[in-house]
């Protein structure tokens, strides 16, 4: 499953509350439409830290980074060593 | 996991131990009525180097690893019967977790040494009249004016608040945006134009900690002051408060030892019918109880420790570490007075402190109830 794929489903499945659509597209605004809240930033942190061994820290821990689909693809991206590829596959 | 102590950190809790036993003995009862710091204990913790345990050597710390300092804390609350004052320095060093996290190099040179040296006490101020465990739905606003911040608004029950030199202000920058991104911190020091400090509240325990009201009235911040990127506040919070769900919860975990100590030591030599009283069943379930969670503490704090040591995340495994200890230690000193009976609920006995002391921890920090939540949250609940 390529990446941003991987990031949707985990965002949908987690962090989108009850009764809400699961229509999830790149650019919709995560953090200013209420999807990601303060708790909900956790849980996306410790995933992406998880799934696509990067670390998270210090001035990467910016709103900006987590703020569409696309945004957070393109961070986990450039954070991984040697770069990933967007369609990196997962178990 | 193997959670084996090394020869260094046994040899150092034991040394704080040793330390608290002698320097720290001091009797809490007329601090307590006078409501006054004990300012020589905490220059004796800051000669120890206690507040710098974990900062880095070139910014005047020790540069130790996390799960010494959580020893260090863990020993403090077993041999120092002054919550209050362990209260005090935790919360120095969580300050100090905040700004070598997030801080500008210039900001970390500044303010780290003066910190790790005790001569400044750190403050962070979160809460507000209208928002306790839900903290950042704070209304303290910070308005950007060319090369500075204008503050206003007003924090409550702020630990070392009255007597602070320094204080991590967590303000709204961006009030269109939700917490995420409308969120800061300043650093705002004492003498500032338009910061003001209450005296302390009073409280039903923690009587040696200084808790009160933060004021900040068009108080002027220059923008070098700012702690991290605008906007990165409620990531700093969420960031600060796994350390801080880690580091009080060790000094829990200490007192409820100690707690455990006393009550055991108590049970076999009270008798009651001809018996000690460790012999019945309905005392000693209470007992094992305290053994129990003593263990089972220890088990997840060192995992908080050793997660934050390999610069892991660990927002669940803290939230469960603050609910599990301060809960069971809340418990335990409910116990403990109980099968003192009536020596228990005396203030000579020093119990019945215990366990004033202990309901804050299940306050502060976060509630219970909270800790639910978010341990919900983070089950993808």
């Amino acid at each position: 499953m390529p990446l941003k794929e991987k990031i949707r489903q985990f965002i949908v499945s987690e962090l989108v509350g009850n009764g809400q659509g699961t229509e999830l597209n790149d650019s919709v605004l995560l953090i200013d439409s209420g999807i990601i809240d303060s708790l909900g930033i956790m849980a996306l942190i410790g995933y992406l830290e998880e799934k696509f061994s990067i670390e998270i820290a210090g001035e990467d821990l910016i709103p900006e980074n987590f703020a569409s689909v696309a945004t957070i693809n393109d961070f986990v991206l450039q954070k991984s060593t040697p770069p990933m590829r967007a369609t990196w596959t997962l178990n | 996991m193997d959670f084996e102590l090394t020869d260094e950190q046994k040899l150092w809790q034991e040394t704080v131990i040793k330390f608290s036993r002698e320097q720290l003995a001091y009797d809490v009862t007329p601090y307590e009525q006078s409501g006054e710091f004990p300012w020589e204990a905490w220059r004796k913790c800051a000669d120890m180097q206690l507040m710098g345990l974990p900062f880095p050597e070139e910014y005047g710390g020790c540069g130790a690893d996390f799960l010494t300092t959580v020893l260090s804390l863990k020993a403090l609350g077993y041999a120092c019967k002054d919550a209050g004052l362990v209260h005090a320095l935790a919360t120095q060093i969580l300050c100090g977790q905040q700004i070598n996290l997030f801080g500008s190099e210039e900001l970390k040179r500044h303010f780290l040494p003066m910190l790790c040296r005790g001569e400044k006490i750190f403050a962070q101020a979160i809460t507000e009249p209208g928002s306790g465990s839900d903290a950042l739905s704070m209304r303290t606003r910070a308005e950007k004016q060319l090369d500075q911040y204008i503050l206003n608004g007003s924090k409550t029950f702020i630990t070392n608040g009255p007597m602070a030199d320094v204080v991590i202000v967590f303000a709204q920058t961006d009030p269109q945006k939700k917490t995420l991104g409308g969120i800061s911190c300043l650093i705002v020091e004492d003498g500032m134009a338009g910061f003001q400090k209450s005296t302390p509240l009073k409280k039903m325990g923690l009587t040696t900690l200084q808790n009160g009201e933060l004021f900040f009235d068009s108080c002027m911040v220059p923008q070098e002051r700012l702690l991290g990127k605008e906007g990165q506040g409620a990531i700093i919070f969420n960031e600060s408060m796994e350390w801080e769900r880690s580091l009080l919860p060790a000094a829990h975990l200490g007192t409820l030892e100690r707690v455990l100590e006393t009550s055991l030591s108590y049970a076999k030599e009270r008798s009651a019918f001809g018996k000690n009283i460790g012999s019945y069943q309905a005392v000693a379930n209470k007992i094992t109880s305290m053994k129990i969670n003593l263990e089972l503490g220890r088990g997840i704090l060192f995992r908080c420790a050793n997660l934050k040591d390999r610069r892991k995340r660990a927002p669940l495994e803290a939230s469960i570490c603050k609910l599990f200890i301060s809960e069971s230690l809340k418990q335990a000193c409910i116990d403990s007075v109980q099968l003192h009976g009536g020596y228990g609920y005396m203030c000579e006995y020093e119990i019945e402190r215990d366990l004033r002391d202990s309901i804050a921890s299940t306050i502060y920090s976060g509630t219970s109830e909270l800790q639910h939540n978010i341990i919900a949250r983070l089950m993808g609940l």
